[in-house]
């Protein structure tokens, strides 16, 4: 029986708690991601959402607790390990990272190139392939300073599918896009999921996206897990924090000051 | 008062030891990935090493060129205009020679190579740093040190010393042309002076110095890089303090071969 449920979770976080010095950035988080579904880790500015993210794919090291994916603890791996892990996750950054050096193509042949022995002309078909799937088909001769902001992160998810991962991650997909594109972004993560049967884990803090996507939302406040469960389930809960956040009030405090000053302004 | 100053030392102490520290942990790494483990079949990056050897040694060479002339003749007026009370002014040729070699080429190549590109090292590593690039290729699980920083060590440890040649040949030259069209000396008999004068050991001392000048302009720039944080103000400042670390550090290097060469003559 436990054996089962170990299989169906792809991602285990038991415990973790990460530091910057000695501020507490992440504060005992524990969740599990399923198979193939969309996990979503809601959140509003500064509350250790992204912090998350980089500490699930090994970018930042934990203070204490576990990370299982795929059954095995990541923060104790060897190099070889690590590597061996880094080849079935992708991972789309905030704003895409993508190697500014290189064309677009030579962006998602790298991994191809790096990681499997395949031959110039497959990686050349793979590599176009993957461009068509996120609609980019014909860019794969440009630079990343060519493209718009929603073509890089298209671009950046064509890189991260580039060795078929069974985990992807992605970094505030929908930032800094106009409503259209960050939907139609939204779809490509969508397909992406239901196509491959991929396990996604997506960090927002976009609520319409979140409408879209999510299978399941994980809502994180000053380091802490507020509140976790499927979208109907938390727009049940009373929690004031998740209230606050789902209908977008702002904090009465900061408001008021501000308030106060405008308010001066004007009387002048 | 008394605390707060030893504090400073303390703590200026402090940070000396770490930043030798990740100093020591980038050495060992580089030479990790550039000997032991393309030995395991992990690779070298050849291909981008030849890259960065064309652009740090050979689109230097207009420039130190260009610059060991003027300091070759500079250093031949220089050297005449004392030279000359005595009617030794023939002498000029063991002063340029010698000094070309043993100290003004390897230290001029080096310093023109850390404005150039020790400086566009540490832009360059600290952008990627900063646009979440070195990041990328981290979760890619492709190695920063063997994608950024072999092949520039490669490339820069073979650039300097052959920018150094040159611009130890063109000085010399530089010392020519104000011998011969200036103070009228013959030609062949400067030329036998000069060859008289120098000794392999002093080309050789030369070229030790510009292979360890161009370590540190390569060690320096790649730290100062990983150093930058978050934003293009970070890639700013530490680009200024690369050059200043590096051009310092050539300084001591350099302190330090001539007295060790000097006392085993």
């Amino acid at each position: 029986m436990m054996n089962d449920n170990n299989n169906e979770y792809v991602i285990e976080v038991e415990n973790l708690v990460v530091q910057y010095g000695t501020k507490r950035v992440l504060d005992n988080i524990s969740f599990k991601v399923k198979k193939g579904e969309i996990f979503v880790i809601l959140g509003g500015s500064g509350c250790g959402k992204s912090t998350l993210l980089r500490t699930l794919v090994g970018l930042i090291r934990p203070h204490s607790g576990r990370i299982l994916m795929f059954g095995k603890d990541v923060t104790t791996m060897n190099a070889p390990e690590q590597i061996e892990l880094r080849k079935r996750i992708g991972m789309c950054f905030q704003n895409s990272a993508l190697f500014n050096s290189m064309t677009v193509g030579e962006n998602v042949a790298l991994p191809l190139k790096e990681h499997t022995h395949l031959a110039e002309s497959t990686i050349e078909i793979m590599t176009q392939i993957k461009l068509d799937l996120v609609g980019l088909g014909g860019c794969s001769n440009l630079y990343p300073s060519q493209l718009s902001g929603g073509m890089k992160k298209r671009a950046g998810i064509a890189r991260a599918m580039a060795l078929d991962p069974e985990i992807i991650f992605y970094d505030e997909p929908s930032s800094g896009l106009d409503p259209i594109v960050a939907a139609g972004l939204d779809h490509l993560i969508r397909k992406m999921q239901n196509t491959f049967n991929l396990t996604s884990v997506v960090v927002t803090h976009d609520l319409e996206s979140v409408q879209i996507i999510a299978d399941r939302v994980c809502l994180l406040h000053a380091g802490k897990i507020v509140a976790i469960g499927d979208l109907k389930n938390l727009e049940q809960n009373n929690n004031s924090y998740l209230q606050q956040f789902f209908s977008r009030t702002p904090n009465p405090e900061e408001n008021q000051s501000a308030s106060a000053i405008l308010d001066s302004l004007e009387d002048m | 008062m008394i605390a707060v100053f030893l504090g400073k030392i303390g703590s200026v102490f402090l940070n000396g030891l770490h930043s030798t520290f990740v100093v020591c942990v980038l050495i060992m790494d580089t030479l990790n990935w550039l000997f032991f483990q393309p030995l395991l079949g992990r690779g070298l990056r050849w291909r981008s090493a030849v890259e960065h050897f064309v652009e740090y040694g050979f689109r230097s060479m207009p420039i130190v060129g260009l610059i060991s002339l003027l300091v070759g003749i500079i250093m031949g007026m220089q050297s005449a205009y004392t030279l000359q009370q005595w009617g030794a002014t023939i002498f000029m040729a063991n002063l340029v020679g010698i000094s070309a070699l043993r100290e003004l080429a390897p230290l001029m190549s080096a310093i023109l190579i850390t404005g150039r590109s020790g400086s566009a090292i540490t832009a360059e590593i600290g952008t990627m740093k900063v646009s979440e690039e070195v990041d990328a290729l981290m979760v890619m699980g492709l190695n920063p040190i063997k994608f950024l920083v072999v092949p520039k060590f490669l490339g820069m440890v073979i650039a300097v010393p052959c920018v150094t040649v040159l611009s130890m040949a063109i000085m010399i030259a530089g010392g020519f042309i104000v011998a011969v069209g200036i103070l009228s000396i013959d030609f062949w008999a400067y030329f036998d002076q000069t060859a008289n004068a120098l000794v392999s050991k002093d080309l050789f001392s030369g070229l030790v110095k510009s292979v360890f000048f161009g370590l540190t302009i390569c060690w320096v720039g790649i730290y100062r890089g990983f150093q930058v944080e978050g934003s293009a103000e970070s890639v700013g400042k530490m680009t200024t303090s690369s050059v200043v670390t590096s051009i310092f550090t050539i300084i001591i290097v350099d302190l330090i071969w001539t007295a060790l060469f000097y006392f085993t003559e």
